[in-house]
């Protein structure tokens, strides 16, 4: 018997089929993405449970960039202004 | 500084990290870029300059620009533009009702009858004849026909077919002329 005492899981309410009202227990989904610098929240990253991300194309889980999906745009652009300028 | 010639490194998109060369100058904000990045206007912004330059005209061709950076030792990476898929139209509820109703008046098979007469009339008239197809094909090959003499000497002399007589048939009546007396 789980505890639901501390709501960590979703509570569901259902209709069965012979019309009856069932309450189904469902875990939470992870939180959203963050940037690894600056810790904002990262755009183009779902949110969602491990079984479904595994059937998810590669495109959709994160944005067609060179750090995507591990940094934001702000801290990406940054991150290439100072590796062009210390080569200059 | 942002000048025909510049090499620059672009900043944002999936080009990101790359370099590039501006080949034409669109706008105050906007420059045609090429290189190892596809080739199109950016933004003055999503551009980091660098000091060096390469001596091209304007509007250089992608060629052009491969060889100017053979020079410096990058490699240009040449992509085909994605052809254009047509999506199939969705039809609403109301439009599908219209098609329906339209479909029923030209027949089960969507096609009316002066149609199909029509075009069985345009497929008779294309048909080409027996004598029309040889005589095509041979001179297309170029090929006479040597054995056409032959042809005409195997070929058994067709005997007139003689009538004959079914048992089944019945037989006129004859009258017999009585002799006079």
């Amino acid at each position: 018997m789980r505890n639901t005492k501390s709501r960590t899981y979703r509570r569901v309410y259902r209709k069965a089929p012979g019309g009856r009202s069932v309450l189904q227990l469902k875990k939470r989904k992870p939180k959203n993405a963050h940037c690894a610098t600056c810790r904002s929240v990262l755009k183009g990253v779902p949110r969602e449970r491990p079984f479904k991300i595994k059937n998810m194309p590669k495109t959709m889980k994160r944005p067609e960039r060179p750090y995507g999906g591990v940094l934001c745009s702000k801290c990406s652009k940054r991150l290439f202004i100072e590796k062009t300028r210390s080569l200059v | 500084m942002y000048e025909i010639g510049r090499l620059a490194v672009k900043i944002a998109g999936r080009d990101s990290g790359k370099k590039c060369v501006i080949v034409d100058i669109l706008n105050d904000r906007y420059v045609m870029i090429d290189g190892e990045t596809r080739r199109r206007k950016c933004n003055i912004i999503h551009i980091e300059p660098l000091d060096q330059t390469i001596k091209i005209n304007k509007n250089a061709s992608h060629d052009e620009i491969k060889e100017a950076f053979k020079d410096l030792g990058l490699e240009v990476r040449d992509t085909k533009p994605r052809e254009k898929q047509v999506r199939p139209i969705k039809l609403r509820s109301k439009e599908k009702v219209k098609v329906e109703k339209v479909e029923k008046k030209k027949g089960i098979f969507g096609r009316s009858k002066k149609e199909k007469v029509v075009e069985a009339q345009v497929a008779e008239a294309a048909k080409p004849t027996k004598e029309m197809e040889k005589s095509s094909l041979e001179e297309l090959a170029g090929i006479e026909d040597k054995d056409a003499d032959k042809k005409t000497s195997d070929k058994k002399e067709k005997k007139p077919k003689k009538a004959v007589e079914k048992s089944h048939e019945k037989k006129p009546a004859v009258k017999k002329k009585k002799d006079a007396k």
